[in-house]
């Protein structure tokens, strides 16, 4: 089994208490992610996230998992395992934010990390190939250079 | 927003040797299980599984050649692919962008911000990790 990392990192000129509040109350949530945010941003609490369909009836419900919530710190989750199972790194995708006072503002640094156990390691080269576009040293250089140039001619 | 993932397309180029083996057929423009088995710590029949993989998710051409298969990348499929995986690491980048600016509207709001809110750092902040 694979796992690994996207990670971002950005500031924001609020403070952390600002920040930790709009990454982890539902309110905010649904203002950034899902169109539906059920949530207690508490560990070891249970929700769900909603993307709304054309079709109501089609709407996809993810349930999600807090992890760890340390008001202005830090704030994680898991997300993505199937209804009524356990999440573990095997079948869900955790999500941390870690805030870091910056100045007058934030420093947020995000990781999304056991991208699919399939997936995570293409997620990473993808973010190479996004940042460098022919950077591709990471783990297959022709493959990159393949697509590359199909990017190109596309 | 979420991103559609084909689940199969994502479990057969998520694995490491399979894209070694796509890289392979990329490199040679063409290969068969002997000759990738050769480049690779597994065995011929192992191989001729990953291929199996690679076929049902449209990402390599099978023609007969004599006794033996050969492969070829589906230069379509393989973009598609790619474009897949390139979604998933912008939403990312468009989810954090919104927090930036949720949060700097909620701290204008809350008047207690000294940095001065004109000078909005705004796509400086993002990096990749």
């Amino acid at each position: 089994m694979e796992y690994g990392t996207i990670e971002r990192e950005i500031h924001v000129d609020a403070s952390p208490e600002v920040v930790f509040e709009v990454v982890s109350s539902p309110e905010h949530l649904k203002e950034w992610w899902p169109d539906e945010a059920e949530l207690e941003p508490k560990a070891g609490a249970a929700g769900r996230v909603v993307f709304h369909r054309d079709a109501p009836e089609e709407a996809l419900v993810v349930p999600v998992m807090v992890v760890d919530a340390q008001p202005p710190q830090r704030f994680s989750f898991r997300w993505g395992h199937e209804a009524g199972t356990v999440p573990g790194p095997s079948n869900s995708l955790l999500v941390t934010f870690d805030l870091e006072p910056s100045g007058k503002g934030t420093r947020v640094r995000m990781t999304e990390t056991g991208f699919r156990e399939q997936g995570w390691e293409a997620a990473v080269l993808e973010q190479a190939y996004q940042e460098h576009g022919e950077g591709w040293d990471y783990f297959i250089p022709r493959l990159g250079a393949y697509v590359a140039r199909l990017v190109s001619s596309a | 927003m979420t991103v559609e993932v084909d689940d199969e397309l994502w479990s057969a180029i998520g694995d490491p040797t399979r894209r070694r083996m796509l890289d392979l057929l990329l490199a040679d423009g063409e290969g068969t299980a002997t000759s990738l088995s050769e480049h690779l710590p597994v065995t011929r029949q192992a191989v001729a599984k990953h291929l199996g993989v690679l076929d049902r998710a449209g990402l390599v051409h099978v023609t007969p050649v004599g006794r033996e298969m050969r492969y070829r990348v589906d230069d379509g499929q393989f973009a598609r692919a790619v474009a897949q995986l390139a979604a998933v690491g912008t939403a990312w980048d468009a989810r954090l962008r919104r927090i930036k600016r949720i949060a700097e509207a909620v701290q204008r709001a809350q008047g207690s911000n000294q940095a001065g809110p004109e000078q909005e750092r705004r796509d400086e902040g993002v990096r990749h990790g």
